[in-house]
């Protein structure tokens, strides 16, 4: 039970994320399977990110924070983001297999921003789906 | 679950070091990440350690490594340790999630020798939490600890631990010392191998 990504898919959705980083002015995108493995990264800054650690990490607190929500009887939460000085963060769940993070400055609009993660998660989803 | 790329012809592994707290987990991946600091400069992935005050696991040690082209694949490891203690059972599993190989590190202590197989109990019931088992994925057991001196501090033999542990398994097995760095490459090359073999061998993955 291995993720084979072939050599079309692997393409698509580098194109989606390079779009989606020019289009939505985020800082860097970033695919990790569940278990902390990253898959894709796109962003102008793509050299001054450990992409490893920010996946195993990001996954981690991922899981973490579904357990939370369990345990105050939340099903998840709905909106996982941390806000910080120079850089917000947000999480995506595009499938039960991949997370989707997001880096962007303080001064975008999160809703716009999640609009347009909206639009492109499915996408998403299905090439990297089974 | 191991990713394999077909575009840029990468294959990356998950590789968990599982055992009872205090067995050597975090001390095998520091001598393997302070070694391979010392002599690849080019390795550039940060070692990641979620623990309490720099000391017990809490939730993971990580880093990946970069081990050149098999097959015409470049092959990326990626080493996890997992938290011992009982009560962090819930990150345990999660670092289990996607697991293609397993070093188990034992602790060979006389006085330790519950702790390890309870703590191999753990792992399977964690496999199954997964819906795994260990037929599905690579085991190596490493009995750790080799260098401790008997006289200060009794030591379970080998052929007592394979016994408890292995003798339904016949798993390979190494004596070992995460302090002195005795086996600790053996056992990571060993199970690195075996892991990828098992999965180019389960994914049909043509000789490049
Ligand atoms: N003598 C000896 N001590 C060890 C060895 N491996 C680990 N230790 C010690 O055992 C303790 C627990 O090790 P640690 O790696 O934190 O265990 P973990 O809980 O499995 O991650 C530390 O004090 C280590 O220095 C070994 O091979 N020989
Ligand atoms: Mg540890």
């Amino acid at each position: 039970m291995s993720l084979i990504i072939n050599k079309e898919s692997a393409d698509k959705v580098e194109k989606i994320l390079e779009r989606f980083v020019e289009e939505s002015g985020a800082t860097y995108v970033l695919l990790t399977d569940m278990g902390g493995g990253m898959l894709f990264e796109s962003g102008a800054d793509v050299v001054s990110y450990n992409g490893d650690a920010l996946a195993v990490l990001s996954a981690a607190n991922y899981a973490a924070t579904n357990e939370i929500a369990k345990l105050i009887d939340e099903e998840s939460f709905s909106l996982l983001f941390h806000r910080g000085n120079n850089e917000n963060i947000h999480f995506t769940k595009v499938s039960p297999d991949v997370l989707m993070i997001v880096l962007f400055k303080p001064f975008l609009s999160l809703g716009l921003l999640r609009l347009k993660i909206g639009k492109i998660q499915d996408e998403i989803a299905s090439l990297l789906g089974k | 679950m191991a990713t394999i790329n077909l575009k840029d012809k990468s294959i990356r592994i998950k590789l968990v070091y599982y055992g009872p707290g205090r067995s050597g987990k975090t001390t095998n991946l520091e001598y393997i990440y302070n070694k391979i600091q010392e002599n690849d400069e080019k390795q550039k992935g940060k070692m990641v350690s979620i623990d309490t005050n720099g000391d017990r696991t809490m939730f993971f040690d990580f880093f990946p490594i970069d081990l050149g082209k098999i097959n015409g694949f470049a092959l990326k490891l990626q080493l996890y340790t997992t938290p011992g203690q009982v009560k962090y059972e819930f990150t345990r599993r999660l670092v289990l999630k996607g697991v293609d190989g397993i070093v188990f590190v034992a602790d060979s202590m006389a006085s330790r020798q519950e702790a390890n197989a309870q703590s191999f109990e753990n792992l399977k019931e964690n496999l199954a939490f997964h819906n795994k088992t260990l037929s599905d994925i690579k085991v190596v057991f490493q009995w750790n600890k080799r260098d401790i001196d008997e006289n200060l501090i009794p030591l379970a033999s080998v052929e007592e631990m394979e016994k408890t542990l292995n003798s339904k398994y016949g798993y390979t097995s190494f004596p070992a010392s995460a302090e002195t760095g005795l086996n600790v490459f053996k056992t990571v090359n060993y199970i690195a191998k075996e892991t990828v073999k098992h999965v180019i061998a389960l994914n049909d993955i043509k000789k490049g």
